[in-house]
């Protein structure tokens, strides 16, 4: 229902698996509230009925491979008070970015050009001009980040619900490694298994490590991680550092590598 | 990218409620429907080059992504293709879980799609959240539903998308006790509630401008019963090929306005997903899901891609009323749930093969090859891109009938009015939405080249 006096509110999808907003759609008991919390004017996976207008938050799921997609964002930043990037992929770039600047002098260079031939051949496109994938605020300012693969429900129900009170979003800075001790879960590390706890972001109540399995980053980056400590601690271990950068780079995105660069350059002397 | 107001053209700039992004472009002139493109501007991600290089283990970390709705049966492909590479034998314990989970996004994803995205055209609306004014009790029905297949792949994958616990070899940790006579518990409960919403999709009017005959396919279960898993393609046609042929039964190749591939067989559009498997399978169901399949099932089921919606529906009573039974199986097993469902580790690092599941929407094939423990080359198959000329097909007969019937007696052609171009739109939208596109799943169908 219509209601000028409710913040409005857009969820949109890039190039992603839509599982943040799936997310969304999966908080069945709450779903009603979600859409009568706010005057959702446009969630084109969930409506038809869709405007595109002035919005006082956006929710951004999906990183940007296209011009098109390009052109879309900076369309709804120049209309939109506050963006939130939902999850790993609008955050960091995704899965989708994993190789992101991996030096193409190596031999198993596996640059995104070289890449998309290899998919696509060498034909041109008359759809879209793709390129490789790229985080939100490499576009346009984002004001705040959700992390996750996906988010995770409660963390986005409690930040909706400060969003649509003008609050600022409180995502969790600590590692998983805090919420993992919070289920007595035994250390994985010390089973000598490479678990990424210690740097990535917590918000999933230690899913992985409660059956038995290694954090895989899913959540990105903590703030608050020691990633030299982390992989100092994995190198004792008798890790390569190819191992150790395959991990991370798996959701690790264009963040990670950023931070891994002066790391990388250290251990390459 | 605006609505068309053009004469001789009618475009649908962004498909709603459905997952990914695309658009419809049909022109016509002289009455004659000239073009039909089913548009895919989707932002490649390039899928079958990250897993390259990677163990087994984060292949299954990485695949999933593809696509959230079927993020289940992209795990469930990937390990099987693994497993299979790398012989590695399933436990018949772990086989049980891994259809339980499987069974938990059948019902998830078919709740969410048949109920709450498709069933709005039928009923005039444009979300199910508008319809809540007037059918707020089987809103709330199908929502309970879906939450239902949430929980269930929560307690076995441990998250409701993207749950890393089931992977190669088995799963890190096992169901409790407690927890599995829940979902019996629970499943007995949403079986009547099931029943109802079939009924409901029984009784809506299906439009028939869109039909033609079609070709299905789709796994065939290893037992007489009616399953979602398999290593051999069944075809309308009669025929029968192993999974290994996957390259021949789905020929894909590239089109410029599409960033997802297409697929055909013997040149011709062939059709995946829940109508495939009722057309092909429905006669192996049993209880409930047999008495609601031979009340609804029609010939308009070989002619009529919307009758998927209704197929859907019956497949999540089938999972629903299978549930219990599994979760008997798996208690008779209790002693040794956690050891044979625990990670069994390969004796070889070296292999190829492929793998294939039923996703909700239709086959879905995982190729892997690997050499010392890592992965050298891939291929995946997606169902969305196998069904895309079936789609095309459908969206050039409905718009040729519609158009045909603005031509007077003399040959004279009488524009589409604003009605007539709404309803067209409409119709073309809702064939579409009734193959259950996945289309950022469907971006990442491809063969390397070379």
């Amino acid at each position: 229902m219509p209601n000028t006096n409710k913040p409005k509110v857009g969820f949109y999808n890039f190039s992603g698996c839509a599982g943040c907003l799936l997310t969304i759609l999966n908080c069945e008991d709450t779903l009603l509230d979600i859409f009568n919390g706010g005057d959702v004017v446009s969630f084109l996976m969930a409506k038809s009925d869709n405007t595109e207008k002035e919005l006082d938050i956006a929710f951004l799921d999906g990183s940007i491979t296209t011009n098109e997609q390009e052109e879309f964002l900076i369309d709804i930043r120049a209309r939109t008070k506050k963006i939130v990037c939902l999850g790993v992929c609008s955050s960091y770039g995704g899965v989708q970015a994993m190789e992101y600047e991996k030096d193409a002098k190596r031999s198993d260079s596996h640059t995104w050009q070289k890449r998309f031939k290899k998919v696509y051949g060498t034909k041109p496109f008359e759809v879209v001009k793709a390129f490789e994938s790229r985080p939100v605020d490499a576009f346009v300012k984002v004001d705040y980040f959700l992390p996750g693969c996906p988010i995770d429900a409660e963390q986005f129900l409690y930040n909706y619900a400060r969003l649509l009170r003008g609050l600022p979003v409180d995502a969790p800075k600590t590692p998983v490694c805090l919420e993992c001790k919070w289920r007595e879960n035994e250390c994985l590390l010390l089973k000598n298994i490479m678990c990424l706890g210690p740097v990535t972001a917590s918000g999933c109540k230690a899913r992985c490590p409660s059956v038995n399995l290694p954090c895989v980053g899913c959540f990105g980056p903590a703030d608050e991680g020691n990633l030299t400590s982390e992989f100092n601690l994995l190198k004792e271990k008798k890790y390569t550092f190819t191992e150790i950068e395959r991990k991370l780079r798996l959701f690790g995105g264009v963040k990670f590598v950023k931070n891994f660069k002066s790391l990388w350059k250290k251990a390459q002397k | 990218m605006e609505k068309s107001t053009k004469v001789n053209q009618i475009r649908i700039p962004a498909l709603a409620r459905v997952e990914g992004h695309g658009n419809i472009l049909v022109e016509f002139a002289k009455g004659k429907v000239k073009t039909v493109n089913l548009n895919i501007p989707e932002g490649p991600r390039l899928f079958e080059t990250l897993v390259i290089g990677k163990t087994p283990e984060e292949v299954v970390n990485i695949v999933p992504r593809i696509c959230a709705i079927c993020s289940v049966s992209h795990r469930y492909a990937a390990i099987r293709a693994l497993e299979r590479a790398l012989d590695i034998k399933e436990t018949k314990v772990t086989n049980l879980l891994r259809t339980l989970m499987h069974y938990g996004e059948m019902i998830e994803s078919h709740s969410l799609h048949a109920f709450v995205l498709a069933l709005p055209d039928f009923l005039g609306y444009p979300s199910a959240i508008a319809m809540v004014d007037k059918f707020a009790p089987q809103v709330l029905k199908a929502l309970r539903l879906k939450k239902f297949g949430n929980y269930i792949m929560e307690i076995v994958t441990a998250r409701w998308t993207h749950g890393e616990n089931p992977t190669v070899g088995g799963f890190g940790s096992a169901p409790t006790h407690a927890q599995l006579l829940d979902i019996k518990k629970q499943a007995e409960e949403l079986i009547p509630v099931a029943e109802e919403l079939v009924e409901l999709m029984r009784n809506l009017h299906y439009p028939t401008s869109m039909e033609d005959g079609m070709v299905f396919m789709c796994l065939k279960p290893p037992t007489e019963k009616y399953g979602f898993v398999g290593d051999k393609v069944l075809i309308s046609t009669g025929e029968e090929h192993p999974i290994e042929k996957y390259k021949e039964l789905c020929n894909e190749r590239i089109v410029a306005h599409s960033t997802a591939k297409r697929c055909c067989y013997n040149d011709k559009p062939f059709v995946v997903g829940a109508l495939a498997r009722m057309n092909l399978l429905g006669e192996r169901l049993h209880g409930k899901a047999s008495q609601c399949f031979k009340r609804c099932y029609s010939l308009s089921w070989i002619r009529n891609p919307l009758y998927g919606n209704l197929a859907q529906a019956i497949e999540t009573l089938f999972c629903l009323e299978q549930t219990p039974k599994l979760i008997d199986e798996l208690l008779k097993k209790e002693k040794t749930l956690a050891s044979e469902t625990s990670i069994k580790k390969p004796d070889t690092k070296t292999g190829k093969n492929v793998g294939a599941v039923e996703a909700p929407r239709g086959t879905l094939y995982h190729y892997y090859e690997l050499n010392r423990g890592l992965v050298t080359n891939a291929n995946l198959i997606i169902p969305t891109t196998q069904n895309l000329d079936a789609m095309e097909t459908h969206i050039r007969i409905a718009a040729q009938n519609l158009i045909a019937s603005t031509i007077g007696e003399g040959g004279q052609v009488t524009p589409l009015t604003p009605q007539g171009r709404k309803n067209l739109e409409l119709i073309l939208e809702m064939i579409v939405r009734s193959y259950d596109p996945c289309i950022s799943c469907s971006v990442h169908v491809v063969e390397m080249q070379g």
